[in-house]
């Protein structure tokens, strides 16, 4: 099947359906695709219909957009994986949720990828129970399960305080907070963020919700390893600034470990856009103007998969990507409050982005304290010390020797880690692709003319 | 500083080379552009060929000459033998034979045609009709009208074969310089002088091996040289019950599949990339993707409820005439080359030669109508010696 459209938009998040509503409501045709069963993205995602029921939508304000891009026309396509393109350099290649094969075209491509979690291996983080924070904030919203009943929360960054409250709603023990950095100390670089009260006032409910229970959080602290027989049952802990000295051993069933978010940037780098990579990030940051458009003037690249900012700032990103897109079909310019939201959030993100450690520091916190037995590539059981033999800066002869990164996830997971052992670059090559895809979907593809 | 050999290129042909001059006793020092075994080496299948190999890659122009290229093919399959013994490390080799299959009756007669070589090669092979393949290997499809059954075919890690070598060339001696581009090559009388990077060696032999820029390399020496180099992609699926212990090929399309230890199949078969970006990754194609997976499920097609893991593109020495290179230079003593398409299969027979050749000794193999004469477009032009 081929789908030609005025704007076709890969990721149904806060950035993609603002992007796709705004769109669609002056008029254009418009498809929005997301691998997910339900559209939403990570942020706004749905929860399952009883849970809906029983215990109601823990973000209204997601279902509200989706209906709102729906009425406005929106081609909606949910459970579609964009797994290749074409080689015509511009039809983009996804199965459906049953196998089959679709094409798409737009005039206009609007990219909101999102980002993934970024991991860090430790001792033991293959134990079940381990899992990263986005994945317990996934089980609290869907399906309104706890991941554990004793949890600690590990690693860096505002995101495992809004996962640790949400556990806190279900009535998950929470043991505490384990952040690398120091952030939550009100020092000179906080000061900034006064400015900007309402999503100031979101991190202070956060903080004053988890003080309420009595979460403790453990500033400049990060896991030593984790232990346990058929599934994780204590973490060890150590001071940041001695990574390698337990200080505090907890007793837990679950334990999640993240530290923030990489922009999910393959398909853009495989339709050519131009990504420069961030110094303090190590990751990949596609190069565009202010609303988002790339160094291919079709493509649009808004919300995480831009650079890490937030929902604000993705649904800004969004709406900014369409209002440009209309000014270019239709001729509207753009309102000039737009500009300035982008701005003052974008101002926002670089004040918190400052509080955390970069993950440039990160990797010089975490890296020297790293025993050699850890595995770092779960998918093809690599360890560190097999990275560490074969570390001579090129990240690419390291995975070639000992296959780390070239299973199922890609380096996804340990992408982070794997670049930071063997040093080189620290983005892997986007490769086709960019999930595995079934085969039977190729073949249904290869019958029909690739780009016919 | 001054060395017996210098081999330009840590790919498998120079690790080949490496190893056995630095057992010999030569002091070698090996450059490469860039990490080892990165190129065509690393990003190949990995088969070992030992039955006629299908003669066209979708899109080759001139197809090989199988009926020479065989004995060849028999001469490298006996030293694979010793490889893992040789380099006293695992390289997954792994002799469980291969089919070739035919679907149309144009393809069933080349099948019957090249039993007939192979067996003047001294290469057994045995030619099955549709069902008595499908007897002896049941995952084959029903469009699979005959093949031949070769014990010899087999498969070996390139991600571990060009470091088993360099690693063995290192205990005797030898000296890897990567990510050393060569940048000048002169010779004064029988002295060559080789420029990478801060590194200056003189030395009486000169071995280019350095793959799709064998010729750019070449012609640092003045040596003007026909190559085409083309990238070619691959594919993997991922991992799965092992149930494919041999080699499957197609006589007339582009096609071979295996399963490799960790259980992933690679699907191959000289299908082109999209594109051949020697300063950088050689991009997929799509369209070769669709179709050289779809050719892989007509034959076997237990791949359909597999899922594709990822496709890359590798660059692929190739000569106008299809056939392999290997040789001195004629005017240029010294001065020796190979390459050309199937080195994988051929590294431990042409790591053997080049060493002959290297020592002045006859080469294992007649080799005589593969040197580099026949790719010889103009007389040489001397800037390499003018140079000195």
């Amino acid at each position: 099947m081929i789908v030609e459209r005025d704007v076709v938009v890969v990721g149904g998040g806060p950035a993609g359906l603002t992007a796709a509503a705004r769109l669609a409501s002056a008029g254009l045709t418009v498809t929005i695709l997301d691998e997910q069963p339900e559209l939403g993205g990570q942020y706004y995602r749905r929860p399952a219909p009883e849970v809906a029921r029983r215990w109601g939508d823990h973000r209204r304000e997601g279902g509200e957009l989706i209906a709102e891009a729906r009425a406005a026309g929106v081609e909606c396509r949910p459970g579609h994986l964009v797994w290749g393109l074409a080689d015509d350099g511009r039809t983009l290649l996804a199965e459906d949720a049953a196998g089959s094969p679709v094409r798409l075209r737009g005039r206009a491509i609007v990219l909101a990828t999102g980002a993934y979690e970024r991991a860090f291996p430790f001792p033991g983080w293959q134990l079940p129970g381990v899992t990263t924070p986005g994945f317990a904030q996934h089980l609290a919203a869907s399906d309104h399960t706890p991941v554990g009943e004793r949890v600690v929360l590990a690693g860096s960054g505002p995101f495992l305080l809004p996962v640790a409250c949400s556990l806190l709603a279900l009535g998950v023990k929470v043991a505490g907070i384990a952040e690398a950095g120091t952030p939550y100390r009100l020092g000179r670089r906080a000061l900034g963020a006064l400015r900007h009260p309402a999503r100031l006032r979101e991190l202070a409910g956060y903080v004053a919700r988890l003080a309420r229970a009595r979460v403790p959080i453990w500033q400049g602290t990060v896991v030593l390893r984790a232990d346990g027989r058929d599934r994780v049952s204590a973490v060890t802990l150590a001071a940041a600034a001695r990574p390698g000295l337990a200080v505090r051993t907890v007793e837990v069933d679950a334990l999640c470990v993240g530290y923030g978010f990489r922009p999910q940037t393959d398909l853009a780098r495989m339709l050519g856009c131009e990504v420069v990579t961030d110094a303090a990030t190590g990751d990949a940051i596609p190069v565009t103007d202010a609303a988002g458009r790339s160094s291919r003037p079709d493509v649009y690249v808004v919300g995480e998969a831009a650079g890490i900012g937030g929902a604000h700032l993705a649904k800004a990103r969004g709406l900014a990507a369409a209002h440009a897109i209309l000014t270019r079909e239709t001729g509207h310019p753009t309102p000039p409050a737009e500009a300035r939201a982008l701005a003052r959030l974008g101002h926002f993100t670089a004040l918190t982005d400052a509080l955390y450690p970069s993950p440039a520091q990160l990797l010089d916190l975490l890296l020297p304290a790293l025993p050699d037995s850890t595995l770092a590539c779960r998918c093809e059981s690599v360890t560190v010390g097999e990275i560490r033999a074969e570390a001579t800066g090129d990240v690419n002869a390291a995975k070639a020797r000992t296959r780390a990164g070239m299973g199922p996830c890609q380096g996804r997971v340990c992408g982070f880690a794997v670049a930071g052992l063997a040093g080189g670059d620290t983005v892997f090559p986007a490769r086709v692709p960019v999930r595995p895809v079934r085969i039977s979907t190729l073949l249904e593809l290869a019958a029909e003319g690739e780009t016919a | 500083m001054n060395a017996d050999v210098v081999i330009v290129g840590a790919g498998v042909l120079g690790a080949a080379a490496a190893w056995q001059l630095a057992r010999g006793g030569s002091r070698v020092v090996i450059f490469d552009r860039s990490a080892p075994g990165r190129e065509g080496s690393g990003t190949t299948a990995g088969n070992l060929h030992v039955q006629a190999v299908h003669t066209r890659r979708p899109g080759q122009e001139v197809p090989l000459d199988s009926a020479r290229f065989l004995p060849l093919q028999r001469a490298a399959s006996d030293r694979w033998e010793s490889v893992e013994d040789d380099l006293e490390t695992s390289v997954e080799l792994r002799r469980s034979g291969g089919f070739t299959i035919a679907e149309t009756p144009d393809q069933c007669q080349e099948l019957k045609e090249k039993h007939t070589w192979e067996a003047a090669a001294g290469i057994p092979t045995e030619v099955l009709d549709g069902d008595a393949a499908r007897a002896a290997l049941p995952l084959l499809g029903p469009t699979v009208a005959a093949a031949t059954w070769c014990e010899r075919d087999g498969y070996a890690n390139p991600l571990k074969v060009t470091p088993a070598y360099l690693a063995a060339a290192a205990r005797h001696g030898a000296e890897l310089v990567p990510y050393a581009p060569v940048r000048e090559i002169t010779r004064r009388g029988a002295t060559w002088r080789v420029t990478a990077g801060e590194h200056v060696v003189e030395t009486p032999v000169v071995i280019d091996v350095a793959g799709p820029w064998l010729g750019e390399i070449a012609a640092l020496a003045g040596i003007r040289l026909r190559m085409t180099p083309v990238a070619i992609q691959m594919h993997a699926t991922v991992r799965a019950p092992v149930t494919l212990s041999h080699l499957v090929q197609h006589i007339g399309e582009g096609l071979s599949v295996k399963q490799v230890t960790a259980g992933n199949l690679l699907i191959g078969g000289g299908w082109p990339a999209g594109s051949l970006n020697l300063a950088g990754r050689s991009a997929t194609s799509t369209r070769s993707l669709l179709g050289n997976v779809a050719l892989a499920v007509r034959v076997l097609p237990f791949i359909r409820d597999l899922r594709l893991l990822r496709a890359w593109a590798g660059p692929l020495a190739a000569t106008p005439d299809e056939m392999p290179l290997i040789g001195e230079v004629p005017g240029e003593p010294g001065f020796l080359v190979a390459g050309g398409t199937y080195a994988f299969t051929f590294a431990p027979l042409w790591g053997e030669t080049l060493r002959r050749l290297a020592e002045g000794a006859p080469p294992p193999v007649e080799i005589a109508d593969l040197g580099p004469d026949r790719l010889m477009t103009q007389p040489m032009t001397h800037e390499g010696r003018q140079r000195c």
